[in-house]
């Protein structure tokens, strides 16, 4: 490693650095066996199918119809 | 239904490639084929809206397995902004209009490969949530900008994380 990738260096937390680092010693094969997770999410599940013919309309559907703790709401 | 793995990514590259299609992973699902340590749920595609392109991808998906009625391929053929898939064997989000993105081919200009897989360029990824910002979005961009330099910073030194 170059001398200037030192962990927590490049404004990155030292922590989060280690996380990287370690998440790139894994193959690509076992990093979506980790990362690829199956959760139910209420109403954004109960459906086979949605298709909405703008970003907006898409927005506005998921802030009228979906929990807000769901995290889908504008900021 | 199980999660996306990395079988049914080979399997939808493949059929996607034999196909034609031209997309890119995006989302945090693109992150994670750049490295970025994080769950999600579901794949989400950004894809070329033509109608060559659409018509491709319908016939590609339901290769796939998934169950798309003639309207839905319609929908894909006309390339609706947002288009979500749970009637296949995985859950995918085909995004023909990411926000903060102009136009798809400048995306593709940008785009790194990981293992045969195109993936939109982390700030891309980035620029799409900054803009989205919703509260999910907010949560995790401060990770993925940690994420970026480190990414970055790791090409400039040219080691490489995929």
């Amino acid at each position: 490693m170059p001398s200037d990738l030192t962990p927590g260096s490049q404004d990155v937390p030292h922590e989060l650095w280690e996380a990287f680092e370690a998440n790139a010693k894994r193959s690509l094969e076992t990093r979506m066996r980790y990362a690829f997770i199956h959760t139910y999410k209420p109403v954004l599940d109960d459906a086979p199918y949605r298709a909405f013919e703008t970003m907006s309309a898409y927005r506005l559907w998921c802030e009228n119809n979906l929990p807000a703790w769901l995290g889908y709401g504008r900021v | 239904m199980a999660a996306f793995d990395y079988r049914q990514a080979q399997e939808i590259r493949a059929a996607l490639a034999r196909h034609g299609v031209r997309y890119l992973f995006i989302g945090k699902s693109g992150a994670i084929l750049l490295g970025f340590p994080d769950t999600t749920q579901d794949a989400d595609l950004f894809v070329d809206r033509t109608p060559a392109n659409g018509r491709a991808l319908a016939a590609a998906l339901i290769e796939l397995g998934f169950a798309l009625t003639p309207d839905q391929a319609t929908d894909i053929e006309r390339g609706k902004d947002l288009v979500q898939l749970k009637n296949g064997p995985f859950d995918l989000d085909l995004v023909f209009a990411p926000d903060g993105i102009e136009h798809f081919e400048a995306a593709w200009t940008r785009r790194i490969e990981v293992e045969g897989f195109p993936v939109c360029h982390i700030d891309d990824i980035i620029a799409i949530k900054a803009v989205a910002n919703r509260v999910r979005d907010r949560e995790s961009l401060p990770r993925l900008r940690a994420f970026r330099e480190y990414w970055e910073a790791k090409r400039k030194g040219g080691l490489q994380t995929d």
